[in-house]
């Protein structure tokens, strides 16, 4: 007959620790913390419980990647660690190494099964995107009528392209209830007609929260109503580092509202320097046509008619001298660079105006209700009345002679 | 005209003027009427008020305007 085997407490701890250990090792544990302990040496021990069943854990100070203030009782967490036993007090716990709110794992995995699932049905399929508006006029914003997401955008466009009518289409952004309003918002937003136009381009937007405050835009529903949307969808939610379903989903993402507004329209400083380049462009061509033309028409007067006291190039510095232009004063607005830039270019522009040669003495001479200055005398009628426009003013006269020689060929 | 009408316009303008052989008269107009032009744009550059307004719908889903200020 074998000896039975008498184990002393400590031996029978130590056995069933390295058994415990050998079978189950480390493994993650989903329960509620209570009875919640921050020893001063910086441990914290609880207990795990589900309503049935409790376990003790303790998290070691110099483990903890989480600050304990963040571990309170009631709170459904994912606990990873080992189990063990503490052979002193013949006591089974888990040994923590990592924690995190149970709920916030279980929204990381839905997140990403909806990302998958979506990215698999083309939801976020480039090729169905459609391009913003350049110039849009009638803006649709799905948010809070009272969040920060608005006021950042409407500072923005206020500065840079006011040309805008936005329209407020609110939705709670956060909360149960709020994935189901957005639906509704951007559903109004593809019905609305403004003075019978639809809407160019529709901002779904809300400032920075918490991974709760921003799950609406991870909802399904609101992932297909962007989708669904007929016109242009820019989504804008929460800071740069959030990227929600909505982002993947709308036709644009903006890391903020304020540079949803960015992307929106223009700045109109740039639009203000571009029709200046462009009418300066048109100021050149036309001087450069009208100088060709003045000349020849000074080499005919001089050489036939009259003797023009002031030479060419004293002409010329009168008209260099000449203040700003009507096209000048057309483009100078209260923007300082526009201004300068004006300011620079003001003479060059001013040479091209067609009215300067009237200045001079020169006048255009039209038939009544005809559009095109006279150049020659043919088939203008005896008694016909003809408007001659001067440098200031015009005359109204009535033909009484015709001569038809033609005194520049 | 709204002002991405006008800046085609204008852009349309500056290219007229660069054919050959656009003859004197048309120059004339295509001058001033450029000249309008820019100056339409910069006023509405310049005076430009951004408008708010917000969408309501009633029990029969009718959309409608109402004004809105931000406060």
């Amino acid at each position: 007959m074998s000896e039975i085997h008498v184990f002393s407490v400590s031996e029978l701890n130590r056995a069933a620790k390295a058994t415990l250990e050998q079978a189950l090792g480390n493994l993650w544990v989903r329960g509620e913390i209570s009875n919640l302990a921050v020893a001063s040496s910086g441990h914290a021990y609880f207990t795990l419980v589900d309503g049935t069943s409790e376990i003790s854990a303790v998290r070691f100070r110099s483990r903890l990647p989480l600050p304990v203030t963040e571990l309170t009782d009631g709170v459904e967490v994912l606990v990873y660690g080992r189990l063990t036993i503490y052979e002193p007090r013949g006591r089974y716990q888990l040994v923590v190494t990592a924690i995190q709110p149970a709920g916030l794992g279980a929204q990381q995995i839905a997140f990403e099964q909806l990302k998958a699932k979506l990215h698999q049905e083309g939801l976020f399929d480039p090729g169905h995107k459609l391009p913003l508006p350049t110039f849009p006029r009638r803006v649709g914003v799905v948010t809070s009528p009272t969040g920060a997401a608005l006021r950042d955008i409407v500072s923005v466009l206020e500065r840079r392209w006011p040309l805008v009518e936005l329209i407020l289409l609110p939705a709670s952004v956060q909360g149960a209830g709020a994935a189901a309003e957005v639906v509704d918002a951007l559903d109004r937003a593809v019905r609305f007609r403004v003075e019978g136009a639809p809407l160019d381009v529709v901002i779904v937007t809300r400032g920075g929260g918490s991974a709760e405050d921003l799950s609406p835009f991870n909802d399904e529903r609101v992932a297909r109503a962007l989708h669904a949307c007929s016109i242009p969808t820019i989504s804008a939610v929460g800071h740069e580092i959030d990227l929600t379903i909505a982002d993947l989903v709308a036709d644009r993402r903006a890391p903020t509202p304020s540079s949803a507004a960015e992307l929106l329209a223009p700045d109109r400083e740039e639009i203000a320097a571009r029709a200046l380049s462009v009418a300066r462009s048109v100021a050149h061509r036309a001087h450069a046509s009208l100088r060709s033309a003045d000349e020849r028409l000074h080499r005919h007067i001089q050489s036939y008619v009259l003797r023009v006291p002031l030479r060419r190039t004293e002409l010329l510095d009168q008209r260099l001298d000449h203040s700003v232009g009507s096209l000048c004063r057309g483009l100078g607005g209260r923007w300082s660079e526009t201004a300068t830039a004006l300011a620079a270019h003001a003479q060059t522009i001013d040479l091209s105006d067609p009215h300067r040669p009237l200045e001079r003495g020169y006048s255009l001479t039209f038939v009544q209700g005809n559009a095109s200055p006279l150049r020659d005398s043919t088939g203008v009628q005896r008694g016909a009345t003809i408007e001659t426009r001067l440098w200031r003013g015009k005359l109204g006269s009535e033909v009484k002679e015709v001569d038809q020689a033609d005194v520049h060929r | 005209m709204s002002i991405d009408e006008d800046m085609a316009q204008l852009e349309l303008i500056a290219k007229r003027l660069e054919e050959p052989n656009v003859p004197f008269e048309e120059t004339i107009r295509l001058f001033e009427e450029g000249t309008a032009v820019a100056k339409r744009i910069r006023t509405q550059l310049n005076e430009a008020k951004l408008r708010i307004r917000r969408a309501v719908e009633n029990a029969q889903g009718v959309l409608s305007l109402e004004e809105f200020d931000l406060e």
